[in-house]
Parts: C-alpha cells; sequence; structure tokens
C-alpha cells in the first residue's frame, strides 16, 4: 500500500458571488490518512463548514482538485458524485435529519438500500450490527422522532456508518448534546477511526473535541493557520 | 432496491399528510367524474339528435336526380367559325325514378356494413275528405323493412304497423294529419295524385312520431300499391335507402357506391350539413369543458405536491446527502401523484359513473325524451382515466424536478 492517504486537497479557493464577490477559502491543501480523526475548527465565518462541504462533494463549485480513496472528484457530475457519496462518504450534522415516520432500523438501512450491493436481509443484519455497535438495539422499531435528542444522533451515525465508508464527516455533530452524549459520540467515532480505520472528519466549536481529536487544522479568514 | 426504498419514501409522504393526500385525490376525482358526466352527457345528447333525425332520414339515399346542367353545349372554342342558333335550352328528365330497382338494390346490397336496404315509391297527393283537401306527402314502402330502417312500428299511436303489408287498401297517417283531415281510425281517405288518378284507402293505423314534418304531411300505403297510382310496374321506385351499421362511414360508402350506379347517392352529412355540425360543436364543447376541469384538478395537484416538497425540503436534502441521485427524487414525487391519479382515477370513474345514472334518470318530457340522455361509453371512461393521469403526471413532474434541482448544502447549512 504505497499511498495510506483517504482524502486529499490541493489548491482549494473558493468564492462566494453573493451579496458581494467574497474568497471565502484560500488556496487550501492539506491530506488526511486512512484512520486519522481531524477536527476542523476556527471562528464562525473561517470557512471551516464551507470547506467540510467542499470535501463532501456536495459543493462543486470551486477551484483546485479533491480526490478521495485516489479517485479524483473535481468535475464529475452531480449524480456520479451522488453515488459516490453513498458508497464512500458518511455524513453526521448537527441535527440529526432522520426521516420521521420511518423506524429508526428503516433509517439506518436507508443508504445501504440505495447502494444496493447487498440482500435486504443482509442490509438489515448489518443496520442491527450498527444499532448494537451504539447500544441503541433495543429502540431499532421504533419510529425516529419517538426518540430522544442523543439517540437521534446515534441513529444518524449509524446510519452513517452502514455502507462502511471511508470516511465520515460530521459538521458540529456534537453541537446539540449534552456533555454525556458528547462524551459518548467521541467515543464511537475514536473507535471508528483506531479499529476500523476509517477517517474521521469533523467541523467543531468544542474545544475539549478538538483537543482530543489525533490532529486539528484550524482556519482563520480563508486560510488554514494549523 | 432503490425502487423499493423510493417508494417507500413516497408512501410515507403521503401517509404523513393524510389530509393533504385526500384533497389532491378529491380534486382529481372531481375532475375526471366531470369530464365522465360531461362527455356521456354530450355524447347522450348527439345519440338521441340522431335518433332523431335517423327516424325520417337514412343514412344513405339513392334517387333519380336531374341530369347534368347542359344548356351551354355550344361553346365558341368548339365551333369557331359557325354561328349558331340555340333557342329555349331546357333540361330535360328523360326517366323518372329508378326502373329496374331489384337490379340497383342487388348491386348496392353487396357492400360490407349495410344493415338494411329499402326500396320506397314517394309521391306528392291532395288528401280528401269531403271537402276539406290537404296536400302531403305518400310514401309507397315495404313495411318490414321500413321498420328495421326507421323504427315506425314503435312510434304507431293506434292500429298496427306490419299490417300495412297485408292490406293493398290500407294506409296509415300521421297523427296531424288525420287532424287536419278530421279523420280516425277505420275511416276512409280520398286520394289524388298529380296525374289526377284517384283512389280510396282505409285508415289501419295512425302515426306519432313527435316529427310535425312527418306527422302533419305523411301518410304510408304498400309500396305495390303506390306503384299502381303512378302506373309503373313491380320493380319501380322513386328511392332507394339504406342504412349503415355505422352512419360516420356514410360518405365514405356513398363515394365507393356512386362507382356502381348511376343515379344520385347522397349520405346523410350532404343532405343535413347542420346535423353534423351540431355534432361536431357539441363534440368540441365537452372536450374544452372537459379538460378546462381537469386542468383545474392538475392545478390542485401541482399546489398540494409543492406544499409537500417545500414541508420534506430538508428530508430531500439529507437523502441528496446520503446518495440519492436527482431521478431518485423525481421518482419519490412521482411515485406520489401517480398514486394520488391513480385512487382519484378509480374513485372518479365510480362516481362519474354515478352522477350519470342519477341524471339519466331525471325526467324530461320534450319531443319523444322521457328523461335526460345520457351514453355510457367504455372509450369515455378509458380516456377521462389516461387524461387523469397524464395530468397527475404531469403535475407532478414540475414540482418533483423543483426537487431535484435543490441544493443539499443551501438547506443543511440553512
Amino acid at each position: 500500500m504505497e499511498n495510506t492517504y483517504a482524502l486529499k486537497a490541493t489548491g482549494i479557493n473558493k468564492f462566494f458571488h453573493q451579496p458581494t464577490e467574497f474568497q471565502v477559502l484560500k488556496d487550501i491543501s492539506f491530506e488526511a490518512k486512512k484512520g486519522e480523526f481531524l477536527s476542523l475548527v476556527g471562528k464562525s465565518g473561517s470557512g471551516k463548514s464551507t470547506l467540510l462541504y467542499v470535501l463532501s462533494t456536495m459543493d462543486t463549485d470551486y477551484e483546485g482538485t479533491l480526490s478521495i480513496n485516489d479517485e479524483s472528484l473535481t468535475g464529475k457530475g452531480q449524480n456520479e458524485l451522488a453515488a459516490f457519496r453513498n458508497a464512500n462518504i458518511g455524513f453526521v450534522f448537527q441535527f440529526h435529519y432522520l426521516l420521521p415516520e420511518f423506524t429508526t432500523l428503516d433509517n439506518v438501512m436507508l443508504p445501504a438500500l440505495k447502494l444496493g450491493r447487498k440482500s435486504k436481509e443482509e442490509i438489515r443484519q448489518s443496520a442491527l450490527d450498527k444499532l448494537e455497535l451504539l447500544e441503541i438495539k433495543d429502540q431499532a422499531h421504533k419510529s425516529a422522532n419517538k426518540l430522544s435528542g442523543g439517540q437521534q444522533q446515534r441513529v444518524a451515525i449509524a446510519r452513517a456508518l452502514i455502507n462502511d465508508p471511508a470516511i465520515i464527516m460530521g459538521d458540529e455533530p456534537t453541537g446539540n448534546l449534552d456533555s454525556k452524549n458528547t462524551d459518548i459520540v467521541f467515543d464511537i467515532f475514536r473507535q471508528l477511526a483506531k479499529y476500523r480505520g476509517q477517517t474521521i472528519i469533523a467541523v467543531t466549536h468544542d474545544d475539549d473535541f478538538a483537543a482530543k481529536s489525533d490532529r486539528v487544522l484550524e482556519l482563520s479568514d480563508g486560510y488554514m493557520v494549523a | 432496491m432503490t425502487r423499493s426504498t423510493n417508494t417507500k419514501v413516497a408512501f410515507s409522504h403521503l401517509t404523513s399528510r393524510v389530509k393533504q393526500s385526500i384533497v389532491a385525490v378529491l380534486s382529481v376525482t372531481f375532475g375526471i367524474s366531470m369530464y365522465i358526466f360531461m362527455n356521456g352527457f354530450m355524447t347522450g345528447v348527439n345519440d338521441i339528435q340522431a335518433d332523431l333525425a335517423f327516424s325520417s332520414l337514412a343514412h344513405i339515399r339513392v334517387y333519380n336526380d336531374l341530369p347534368e346542367d347542359r344548356s351551354d353545349l355550344i361553346s365558341d372554342d368548339q365551333m369557331p367559325s359557325q354561328l349558331v342558333n340555340l333557342r329555349h335550352p331546357k333540361v330535360i328528365q328523360y326517366s323518372e325514378g329508378i326502373n329496374n330497382v331489384d337490379r340497383e338494390i342487388s348491386i348496392l346490397g353487396q357492400f360490407d356494413g349495410i344493415t338494411e336496404i329499402t326500396s320506397q315509391v314517394n309521391m306528392n297527393v291532395f288528401f280528401r275528405n269531403g271537402s276539406t283537401r290537404v296536400s302531403g306527402v305518400l310514401n309507397g314502402v315495404n313495411a318490414a323493412k321500413e321498420d328495421r330502417l326507421f323504427g315506425m312500428a314503435a312510434s304507431m299511436k293506434s292500429g298496427n304497423w306490419l299490417d300495412l303489408d297485408h292490406r293493398s287498401d290500407g294506409i296509415i297517417l300521421g297523427v296531424g294529419l288525420a287532424k287536419r283531415l278530421s279523420l280516425g281510425m277505420d275511416d276512409n281517405v280520398f286520394l289524388k295524385t298529380g296525374d289526377g288518378i284517384t283512389r280510396n284507402f282505409k285508415i289501419i293505423g295512425l302515426l306519432e312520431t313527435s316529427l310535425n314534418s312527418i306527422d302533419n304531411s305523411k301518410a304510408y300505403v304498400r309500396i305495390n300499391s303506390a306503384r299502381q297510382l303512378v302506373s309503373e310496374n313491380q320493380s319501380y321506385a322513386t328511392d332507394i335507402q339504406i342504412n349503415l351499421t355505422d352512419f360516420e362511414n356514410a360518405e365514405a360508402m356513398a363515394a365507393q357506391m356512386r362507382q356502381y350506379t348511376d343515379f344520385k347517392v347522397e349520405s346523410w352529412n350532404e343532405a343535413n350539413g347542420q346535423l353534423e355540425a351540431g355534432n361536431e360543436l357539441r363534440n368540441y364543447l365537452a372536450l374544452a369543458v372537459s379538460l378546462t376541469i381537469l386542468l383545474v384538478a392538475g392545478f390542485g395537484i401541482y399546489n398540494i405536491m409543492n406544499m409537500t416538497v417545500n414541508e420534506k425540503i430538508r428530508e430531500i436534502a439529507i437523502l441528496k446527502a446520503m446518495g440519492f441521485e436527482g431521478w431518485d427524487i423525481v421518482e419519490i414525487f412521482l411515485t406520489q401523484s401517480l398514486i394520488i391519479g391513480l385512487m382519484g382515477g378509480l374513485i372518479g370513474i365510480l362516481i362519474g359513473g354515478g352522477v350519470s345514472t342519477i341524471v339519466n334518470n331525471v325526467p324530461f318530457n320534450i319531443a319523444s325524451l322521457e328523461t335526460l340522455p345520457m351514453a355510457f361509453r367504455k372509450s369515455d371512461y378509458l380516456s377521462a382515466f389516461v387524461f387523469g393521469l397524464l395530468t397527475t403526471f404531469i403535475a407532478g413532474y414540475l414540482p418533483a424536478r423543483k426537487a431535484s434541482l435543490i441544493d443539499p448544502v443551501e438547506i443543511i447549512r440553512g
């Protein structure tokens, strides 16, 4: 294995055109190793979330190049990128965004059903395993809007894990959680990086959270300063 | 795999907003039932019009017309150096009526799609009862065939139409004509032709068709009796009347027949242009009204699907973030609108049929009608369903496309 980078960004520049021309990201280059736990920090408006969405492939309006698992993603079409995200990237947001009418289990199964690489029964089993990992297997058949905030966020993480993605991206994944749940989520990320070799990139405002991660990337006024 | 997932998401949207879904279904139901009702009603009216019209008019009539006008026989370029004096040019009819009617009938009767073909001997006559004298039309007919063509037996006020074939001295009068002559059943009527031949007939029936043109002026006798009145032989007739299985074919059929006969072949459209115009105009009217209703129903669905998209925009964003493609999103919303369309369509067909049945039983005692006319054609129900689905498809596609184009980043970052 000559290349151990999971993600490589080179010379990323991004502009906002509304309301006035404004450069959000200025020549950002960095690499993330396989199994590395990265925190993205910075003041609000520093561009850290913007960078995360560029890295996530959802935002394609940027200059520079981005490759994940040695696959160059710059310039690909929306549907192609959607399929790529489905297989290779898991998302955890500040808000859980579960489908409220679906059960916990159905929510977790959704990305795998879309990917369609396994049979429904295998997906079901794998979803139950992920829920067990996150210690909410007992809630599997409840509908998602009946769970507590901490439980919902864990379900969202289980959903992000279902396709065993190379990279898990979090946009303030613990932003809405109390300290107990924050610790639980952090420990889960820690384990995923350590034992499964999954790369974690999380935007956070929580200094403790950032301090405990493998590496902290700090953004200030669009520049990467650390 | 993806398909069933998309369907499942679609169902969850429908069931999470039961009220809106019901309203959407109802708007389709309304559109489709009105479409069925309007078209059924218009078709019913057209059918009644046709029935009324064809109770005296055959689909095709063959008769001996005046010969072509050749009064300008001598033109300048034919005889440039000669002076020609032509006095009193006239169009002269050398033969009257159809002299070898059996031959014509055997030729024309071979065409496919003919339900009945019969010959008539028609003439203008004077009816007399004492000093009362009324002019009218005498039709010499074959009673059984005439009945199959025009349903005469059903319009008899008294007497039996088919008796005409057995009574060479029998005559059937229109009720209006009988009233003007102050005559009733079993009375004698005195008849005088244009050539001055007179004869007595006995009234064996009275006819009431509700068409004044028939009731006030027509009388029917056996065809051979009429032939005697004009001193013609057994194979003489003035008209051949033909009915077809489908009267819409009359024009094309008449054109074919012209190649096989020297006589004038006239389809009902030629004889009665206003009838066809009326039919066509009512069809357009029904189409315009029902399409407008479907359009309104379409807007209803469009509106509700748009609301759904706005309500579920975060869900859509997250689905896209997780890797659902634009087409998956379109499919999710199209599935919803098609389910609405299918349900609305099926209920609409039932309600449309129900309303049509009720209206069909509303009393309407004008002319020969007893209730409002209504047609129940499979094709109306089928096309209502197809149009309904098409409308929901288009009305659902536009919001679905909008949903598929949203930018997940914009929605998730807020």
